[in-house]
């Protein structure tokens, strides 16, 4: 005896610290010790992880303020939404802006370099087509197609070497520093015409190998690569890296220019030719035939060449001096980032977005005293509210007469943004689909931060937007090759000249328009990936079009428009019924409609909801067959791969949408049946589901019962059936509870005892009138009723509204009468007033976004796969899946499972829950001041609270739904394991090849286990739910066809969840027990360490324990032997094998 | 004798450590199983003057009954010892007097057992004594007394839980019928000392007197207070005296500073978090 209290009292004498602990650490007394060991080693650091509210001192909150103290905070209030947004953009401003010493470093890298380049040798004139004077280390970074071309070409030093861009103005964000420099020609190299028939570009070309060539041997550089000016294959420019630790530090690029005013500006109008058919074509010209196409793009190129170092002057004499407009546009290149939006050919990159402020500057939206936040903020509703490609803007305020109209660049471009010299449009290869996602997101973006949220700043610029978690479906078109295909059918032959035989980038506007038409209306946004820049050794050729990776398109659907299957034309007899036809092809049919108009229309096979989402599927791959000759091989949709997990296990056409609805139906008929009920002493007043099923949200829907009685024993005068031991657990039928409110009245007895003998003569008589009005079958118990009707088990329990008062009402000796909280009253209340009331939001929910059933199931398979699913109750996983549809921010609402499953893994991954509560704001009831309010009392009351804390209108304070768990063990564990599925899933489901076995990530770790319980699978009654469906179960005694007579069927006889309850209640102290209700045929335990540490005999906690004598005490530890085998005894038919797989308990 | 009988078990069972006072006894569910779980029993004793529910002497007080032992089990495993009065198994040691009231069994939750502790009456205090000697091992299901588990005691299990409605309803009746009763004697009992002073002259005012009184609720008082607080807010006045301004101006200063600690925290933790890398 002596030993125990001494131990046990420096620990509790720990102070408040422990306090905090526990109660984050979870209910488990026995992990106690183990933390707080932990704790004295690690000290301070995972205490300083944890928020608590500000301690302030008087003096110090009553202070007399300074002057400056007073101007910073006005300074806030007036250029920042709050103190906090300020601290944040000042945080990420100092993570992403190079520091003075790596500046420094990079200056005299830049020296080196500029020496180097005006050293490299000059070489003798020689025709651009010879060009055996070029070494046999270094190959021409340019597709020379065709290879004939007039013209001469040698070498000489540059006449300029100019730095332009980010790295000057200070605007460059880590990670990918770079530094561009501008390398200008001298004027001998080039000749007149030099614009024609990409003569300037193979000289350029040319001379970037040379200096390729011998930069190559110089040892100052780590690396020396070619890659291409944003993407542009025609462009090819000079990546040079420093040598040895700095290789990271820094990529030069050096860029070439034309000399200044080398070429006439009004030849590169985007209504000239530059490119010449009967050149490019390799044909003679045609007599008197069509005219030359422009070659707008073409055109661009070179003048974005020419330009460069005017741009660089602009940026730096408007950005030069105001901080506040270098800060916005550092975040505005942080917020395109996130986005994936600023990279590959035709991104919306850095430089736009400066030229982008520097317009806005112009036109006065932005002024130089503005800061950062106000910059990214009017940016980013200029974005929003204007649209690019409608209405271009231009840089250019002269009314000069010589200069191009901007119609003249609609017609050339699909997004029009002119340069100051007026001739240049700076977004010539965006196209219309990027820039409407970038407006997209820019709306999205001002919602956000209107919102007033305080994550905003987290949402908006920390939180990455991949394609595969931002879109719905995603599809990945390869090879790519095919695409050269698509552009001959599409005749795109014009745009291949001007793209100089790019077909990637020639097809992908006409692509998706293609596709957008088609989709229509079930479309929100369609987007496109950029390809990746390449980067390839000199020694190398330049890689080919088809190799640059796949093209991957990411859908946006319309959740309203997904159930429709028709697609309705015109009228048969009019004009544009021709254009419907050629558009779709085969699959337009004219058809009567009920109205009797005949009409041209499509109609898709889609019988259940799962097959109407993939409807987009059909539709991409007509379209992309009919008018652009890729065949469904070429197309990898990704979208409904996750569906396989939900399916119904008989069809495998549905997710179990239809099935549900049809409970849901028969509980509608019930409870009007309730409701009309004569003869019930009070009136039923209301009906309200609390049933998972009801709100949408079962995992697997039940399916109506016909039973096979000769599978049964029967019990003839209940009615009953009853499960045999010598055949096959029957079906496992969970019944669906119902709470049935009834009218008010004084005539119920004040006292708890009495109230519940009352709701049990309800419940019988219930089950009476049930059976005599509606010859249902019904079976009555003390609290609860169940009635069969048409194959679906309902369980009605009658509850009385004032019933949890009567079980809070204390009286005090004085004769007062307070209410205080018991844990009979909580549960009450719970189950009669929060379920339904939970209920009743989520089945709205699933009203308004109809993926909503779909995630929350995978969500809980999920959940449950991992062998976790028993520590969460249902509830808190419905409600976490539905925060993915009420707070999507900073994406849309998923409108399939696969996007909204990625999204709750990330969610779960990176949720910090410890200083946060998750605030599920059903129907929009909680307005912002009383977030606010909730998240400053969650945290002054952060002790008290569970380790995951969901907040609801309905429950605002105390998280009835975790309250009995997760510990923060297990939330940990999930944690690990979401973060782990998260990448392998999305690698999966990104890969173009297919995504192999998407079943991969629902298989859980068993490794982690001490012992493994193998269950045999014919008393798993949902042995055919499991992941891996097994090929053959056992029969459960069904039938096909509705059987004679009705008899109750056996309800919630689950072996494996007897079991378990069995197992918890015996060795709860010692192990945790994991199992998947969903087929699992596997149960893991794991022995609690604590318990398993020599205990000195206290005649309270023997169980399971034996008296050992250690060192000469006495002490009990954990009977482990015999436990082993009271697994095997209490679970004799069930348990096949008992697997011990460590040996942990013989420390 | 019970003293010297306790010493001797200690020194027969040196192979079985048990711990000082108390016996330890093997028991096993069959033949079949290689080891033993161990129950502790020794001889039920309160302190001086404590109540129990137990006759003294005669009980035998047992530790780390496994679940798969019922009462039956335990009384026939026991009864070689000496005849036996009676066997209560419960969840934890327990000295006070148990609630004897008859539970319902339709209206008491089933309790799945776990590792429980017995008091085992024996008619007379020898039973005790030969229960402390027990070598066992004791095995809970024999041939001719087969206990059942796992599914069989599950299924069994099932089909007593199927409700007999009209036993309930009976029940349900007869609780009604006493409770009515009771309340009508309770109200009969009240309305006669309705008005009638009691020894020291107080009267009583209950809520069915002519003019009915406020009920005695914490809720009622609260709302009592309420009211006088709104009406005693509503004749103050907050804009009046220039130090009022002035302290409402240095209110609003201290809940900005509040905040920007908050904020200064809630960074300090972002940034411990690496929560400003965007790469």
């Amino acid at each position: 005896m002596g030993p125990a209290p001494a131990g046990e009292q420096p620990r509790g004498a720990a102070g408040e610290q422990e306090v905090m602990e526990t109660a984050l650490e979870g209910t488990g007394k026995e992990k106690k010790k183990a933390s707080s060991r932990k704790r004295v080693r690690a000290g301070s650091p995972t205490e300083s992880l944890l928020l608590q509210p500000p301690k302030l001192s008087r003096a110090e909150l009553y202070k007399e303020p300074t002057n400056e103290e007073l101007n910073r905070l006005r300074e806030t209030e007036i250029l920042f939404h709050s103190s906090l947004l300020r601290l944040q953009v000042e945080e990420l401003l100092k993570e992403v802006r190079l520091s003075e010493k790596k500046k420094d470093r990079i200056d005299a890298f830049l020296k080196e370099v500029n020496q180097r380049i005006k050293k490299v040798p000059s070489i003798p004139e020689a025709e651009l087509t010879d060009q055996s004077w070029l070494p046999a280390e270094v190959r021409v970074p340019l597709h020379q197609v065709p290879y004939n071309v007039k013209g001469s070409f040698c070498f000489l030093p540059p006449t300029q070497v100019t730095v332009v861009g980010s790295y000057l103005l200070g605007t460059c964000i880590r990670p990918d520093i770079n530094v561009d420099m501008a390398l200008t020609m001298p004027r001998e190299i080039l000749q007149d015409k030099d614009g024609l028939n990409q003569r300037y570009f193979r000289k350029r070309a040319l001379y970037l190998a040379h200096l390729a060539y011998h930069l190559a041997q110089d040892p100052l550089f780590g690396s020396v690569r070619f890659s291409y000016t944003n993407g542009c294959h025609l462009k090819p420019l000079l990546l040079l890296r420093p040598h040895g630790k700095d290789e990271h530090l820094v990529t030069v690029r050096l860029h070439i220019c034309p000399p200044l005013d080398f070429f006439r500006p009004c030849r590169l109008l985007p209504n000239k030719n530059n490119v010449r058919s009967a050149w490019y074509l390799g044909q003679s010209p045609p007599e008197g035939g069509s005219p030359e196409p422009p070659t707008p793009h073409y055109n661009t190129w070179i003048l974005q060449d020419t330009a460069m170092e005017s741009h660089a002057q602009l940026l730096s004499a408007v950005l030069g001096s105001a901080l506040g407009l270098k800060d916005g546009v550092a975040l505005l290149k942080v917020w395109l980032r996130q986005r994936e939006l600023d990279k590959g050919l035709g991104g919306f990159n850095g430089f736009i977005v400066s030229m982008l402020v520097a317009f806005l500057v112009s036109t006065r939206k932005i002024h130089t005293t503005m800061s950062g936040y106000q910059v990214l903020r009017s940016v980013l509703q200029f974005l929003a509210t204007t649209d690019l490609t409608v209405n271009g803007i231009s840089l250019c305020f002269s009314s000069d007469p010589s200069l191009p109209a901007l119609a003249d660049f609609s017609q050339a471009f699909p997004v029009v943004f002119l340069d100051s010299s007026g001739r240049l449009n700076l977004c010539a290869d965006v196209t219309a689909s990027t820039y409407h996602q970038v407006q997209h997101e820019a709306r999205l973006s001002m919602a956000l931060l209107d919102s007033k949220a305080d994550d905003g700043f987290q949402l908006l610029l920390m939180t990455p937007k991949p394609m595969i978690r931002a879109f719905d479906h995603i599809l990945h078109l390869r090879p790519l090759s095919r695409l050269q295909a698509a552009c001959h059918r599409l005749k795109l032959w014009p745009e291949l000249q001007d793209n100089g035989g790019d077909y990637v980038s020639a097809v992908l506007g006409p692509l998706t328009t293609l596709l957008e038409q088609g989709l229509g209306s079930r479309l929100h946004l369609l987007a496109h990936s950029r390809l990746p820049v390449p980067e390839w050794d000199i020694s190398q050729d330049p890689p080919k079009h088809k190799d640059s990776g796949t093209l991957t398109l990411g859908l946006l659907l319309q959740p309203e428009a997904l159930t429709s299957v028709l697609e309705l034309g015109p009228e048969a007899d009019q004009p544009e019924a021709a254009g419907f036809r050629q558009f779709w092809g085969s699959r337009s049919e004219l058809r009567r409609f009920q109205d009797g108009a005949i009409r041209e229309a499509v109609v898709w096979e889609a019988a259940s909801l799962s097959q109407k989402r993939l409807i987009p599927h059909q539709v991409v791959t007509h379209l992309l067959a009919l008018h652009a000759d890729i065949p469904d091989t070429c197309i990898h949709y990704v979208g409904g791969f996750l569906d396989a997990l939900i399916q119904d296990l008989k069809e495998t056409s549905s997710t179990g949408e239809e099935a549900l609805t049809v409970v849901v139906r028969c509980y509608d008929e019930l409870s009007r049946l309730l409701w009309g009920l004569e003869g019930l002493p009070l009136t039923v007043s209301a009906v309200q589901g609390a049933h998972p099923v009801l709100r949408y949200t079962e995992v697997f829907p039940p399916a109506p019962v016909r039973p096979a009685f000769s599978f049964y024993e029967l019990l003839r005068e209940r009615a009953s059936l009853l499960p045999r031991p010598d055949k096959p657990c029957p079906a496992y039928v969970e019944p669906m509870t119902v709470v049935c409110h009834l009218e008010g009245s004084g005539q119920w007895p004040q006292d708890a005892e009495a109230v519940r003998r009352v709701r049990a003569a309800f419940q019988l008589r219930l089950a009476e009138l049930l059976t005599q009005q509606h010859n249902l079958r019904c079976r009555a118990t003390a609290t609860h009723t169940d009635v069969l009707k048409d194959g679906f088990v309902f369980r009605i329990r009658v509850a009385y509204q004032r019933e949890p008062q009567i079980l809070k009402e204390v009286r005090s000796p004085e004769g007062m009468i307070s209410l205080r909280d018991t844990p009979a009253s909580l549960r009450l209340e719970r189950d009669t007033r929060l379920l339904p009331l939970l209920t009743s939001a989520l089945h709205g929910l699933q009203q308004q976004h109809p993926a909503f059933s779909s995630v929350a199931r995978l969500v809980k398979r999920w959940v449950h796969a991992q062998l976790l699913g028993e520590e969460f109750t249902d509830e808190s996983l419905d409600l976490v899946a539905a925060s993915l549809f009420l707070r999507p921010e900073p994406f849309t609402p998923p409108s399939s499972p696969q996007v909204g499953f990625l999204r709750f893994l990330s969610l779960v991954s990176t949720f910090d829950w410890k200083n946060n509560p998750l605030i599920v704001n059903l129907n929009n009831e909680l307005t912002v001041e009383e977030q606010v309010e909730i998240r400053s009392s969650f945290l002054a009351a952060r002790t008290r609270l569970p380790v995951m804390v969901i907040i609801t209108p309905q429950d605002r304070k105390g998280s009835v739904w975790t309250q009995d768990g997760p510990s923060a063990q297990i939330l940990q564990q999930l944690m690990i394991v979401a973060a782990k599925a998260l990448p392998v899933l999305e690698k999966q489901l990104t890969d173009p090849r297919g995504p192999g076995d998407i079943r991969t990530v629902f298989r859980p770790p068993l490794d982690m286990y001490d012992v493994l319980i193998h269950l045999s699978p014919r008393h798993i009654p949902r042995h055919r739910q499991a992941v891996d469906c097994p090929a053959a179960s056992f029969c459960r005694g069904l039938l096909n066809e509705p059987g004679p007579s009705s008899m109750m069927p056996v309800l919630g006889y689950d072996p494996p969840q007897l079991y378990l309850a069995q197992l918890r209640a015996a060795f709860g102290d010692l192990a945790l027990f994991f199992y998947d209700q969903h087929g699992g045929q596997v149960i893991g335990v794991l022995w609690r360490p604590a318990s398993f540490q020599p205990q000195p005999f206290k005649a309270s906690s023997t169980k399971g324990r034996m008296a050992v004598s250690q060192g000469g005490q006495l002490v009990t530890v954990p009977n482990v032997e015999a436990i082993l085998e009271d697994f095997a005894v209490l679970g004799e038919g069930l348990v096949q094998s008992v697997e011990a797989r460590s040996e942990r308990w013989t420390v | 004798m019970v003293a010297r009988s306790k010493k001797g078990a200690a020194r027969d069972s040196v192979a079985i450590p048990s711990p000082p006072g108390y016996t330890a006894i093997p028991i096993k569910f069959s033949e079949k199983q290689q080891a033993s779980h161990y129950l502790y029993v020794k001889e039920h004793r309160v302190r001086e003057g404590t109540q129990s529910a137990w006759p003294e002497k005669c009980t035998l007080f047992v530790l780390n009954v496994p679940p798969y032992c019922t009462e039956e089990c335990l009384s026939r495993l026991l009864s070689p010892c000496g005849p036996i009065k009676s066997v209560e198994l419960q969840e934890k040691p327990d000295l006070t007097e148990s609630p004897k009231e008859p539970e319902s069994k339709f209206f008491q939750a089933k309790r799945v057992p776990g590792f429980q502790v017995a008091y085992v009456v024996f008619q007379k205090p020898s039973g005790v004594a030969a229960a402390l000697n027990l070598k066992g091992p004791l095995l809970v299901s024999t041939g001719s007394h087969p206990v059942k588990s796992g599914v069989h005691k599950w299924i069994s299990d099932y089909k007593d839980a199927v409700p007999d409605p009209e036993a309930l309803r009976e029940e349900v009746d007869t609780f009604m019928e006493a409770y009515d009763r009771k309340i009508a004697e309770e109200e009969s009992k009240a309305k006669e000392e309705e008005g009638v002073p009691d020894e020291e002259g107080w009267v009583t005012v209950t809520r069915r007197g002519r003019r009915p009184v406020l009920p005695r609720t914490e809720a009622a008082s609260l709302r009592v207070l309420e009211r006088e607080k709104r009406k005693r807010a509503r004749k103050e006045l907050l804009n009046f005296y220039a130090w009022q301004h002035r302290e409402t101006k240095m209110e609003h200063l201290a809940q900005l500073r509040k905040k920007f600690e908050e904020d200064k925290q809630r960074i300090e933790l972002m940034r411990a978090q690496r929560k400003f890398r965007p790469y």
